[in-house]
């Protein structure tokens, strides 16, 4: 009985083995990755660049497979936050390569003459390695009250209506995901991100001003209007450029310009 | 350490700067930073992580003002606006007029004002630099008065900003 179940286990093993092995073996093809380090428990260590070598034809597409890879197979003690794998959780988001964006997004340049550097977001105090402390970050989305605010409820006593037209407005803001890279690839938030709200805050801000269903707008407005929210928006568009969702923080923030300015 | 793992939660700059001092540990990195710092000036020890109180509570904006907000943006805007007919128009007419003149060369003082405010709120701001904010704002008052005066005379007495930037034009490098 037993040698029956092991040989039937053998035979199917050996089918599976056949019908899968398709690919001939590759050669090695090394990429080096060079990622910030630096751990909370040794606070007295300065913060350095690791050098990981990961084989490309044994990895996935984008720099976030490189980076799990390495955490399953090289280093644990490795820190960075991911969730989704698929761009729409945010969690991920750092700097490759000099450039914001999301790791799950990123592919890995295949050039391994040359090697990726990986750092956290810019500008951000660093909780561990790729983590960084997003606490003020998400202190000042709270503080432009992200949510319907009404005085009087609909009249069928259901639903908001919009019209197509007013919901064509919010196409474009709605996608954010506040991963971050906007915010933190902007040298006016790297000066003044205490005050300064910074692109992707923005971005929302402007979200809940142009949504027809809202009626909060006139305290919405009257709370940006100081020197430090918005005007420290220098249009550098930076964040523009940055947003791994193809989004448009700065004529975002032009609008709720344009719309203090005329109001 | 335990204590300071979210250094938000207990909040308050003072008992924080108390508590580090105390145990000698930090919780986020405090190596080299990046930051635009001026070395010679006095900076205000800023809260852990930027958090003034509590981690759920709200940022607090400043307190609002038109003036501080739209009304500065338009007036700014205005300014730059007004200026590009203002540079074009000596060009194309070749005009010297008093008033067109002395109206040019007061915006483009009003625009270099605004302009060096702006580069004082960004870079030496009154969260983390204090008086020092209020000095450079008062240096750049002053500066701008003397330029107005300077501006007065020019446009009073001598030739104007178009006429002067003509002669400097028109004069050729002595030969000896």
């Amino acid at each position: 009985m037993n040698f029956l179940r092991s040989s039937s286990l053998r035979s199917t093993s050996s089918i599976l083995r056949r019908g899968l092995a398709t690919t001939t073996e590759k050669p090695v093809l090394e990429k080096t990755f060079k990622i910030y380090r630096w751990n909370p428990d040794q606070p007295n260590e300065k913060p350095k660049l690791q050098e990981y070598k990961v084989d490309l034809n044994n990895c996935g597409p984008m720099v976030l497979d490189a980076l799990i890879k390495i955490k399953n197979e090289q280093d644990a003690t490795l820190t960075f936050r991911r969730s989704c794998r698929e761009g729409i959780c945010g969690s991920c988001a750092m700097n490759i390569g000099g450039r914001n964006t999301l790791a799950c997004l990123c592919r890995i340049d295949t050039n391994t003459s040359k090697e990726t550097k990986i750092y956290p977001l810019p500008h951000m105090f660093v909780v561990k390695d790729l983590v960084p402390d997003l606490t003020h970050f998400y202190k000042q989305y709270k503080s432009i009250q992200p949510y319907l605010q009404r005085d009087s409820v609909p009249e069928d006593g259901k639903e908001n209506l919009q019209s197509i037209a007013d919901r064509k407005k919010l196409d474009g803001l709605y996608e954010c995901i506040l991963c971050a890279c906007c915010s933190t690839s902007c040298p006016s938030y790297w000066w003044n991100q205490q005050e300064y709200l910074g692109p992707a805050v923005l971005m929302q801000a402007y979200r809940w001003l142009v949504d027809s269903r809202d009626q909060a707008g006139k305290a919405r407005g009257e709370m940006l209007e100081n020197a430090m929210s918005v005007y420290r928006c220098h249009t550098i568009l930076n964040c523009t450029k940055t947003c791994p969702k193809g989004l448009n923080p700065g004529k975002a923030i032009a609008e709720i310009k344009k719309q203090l300015a005329f109001q | 350490m335990l204590s300071l793992t979210r250094v938000g939660l207990t909040s308050s700059r003072s008992q924080f700067a108390k508590s580090a001092l105390l145990t000698g540990s930090r919780s986020f990195q405090t190596s080299n930073s990046q930051r635009f710092d001026i070395p010679f000036l006095k900076q205000i020890p800023q809260p852990p992580g930027y958090i003034v109180g509590n981690v759920n509570d709200a940022y607090v904006t400043p307190p609002s003002s038109r003036a501080h907000g739209s009304l500065h943006w338009n007036v700014e805007r205005l300014i730059s606006i007004g200026l590009v007919p203002l540079t074009i128009v000596p060009f194309v007419t070749g005009s010297f007029a008093p008033v067109l003149d002395a109206t040019f060369s007061t915006l483009i003082l009003a625009h270099s004002w605004i302009g060096f405010q702006a580069c004082i709120i960004d870079y030496i701001p009154k969260r983390v630099y204090g008086a020092a904010h209020d000095y450079a704002i008062y240096l750049l008052s002053f500066g701008t008065l003397i330029a107005g005066y300077g501006i007065y005379a020019l446009e009073s007495k001598d030739v104007g900003l178009t006429g002067l930037l003509g002669k400097i034009f028109a004069s050729k490098p002595e030969k000896k």
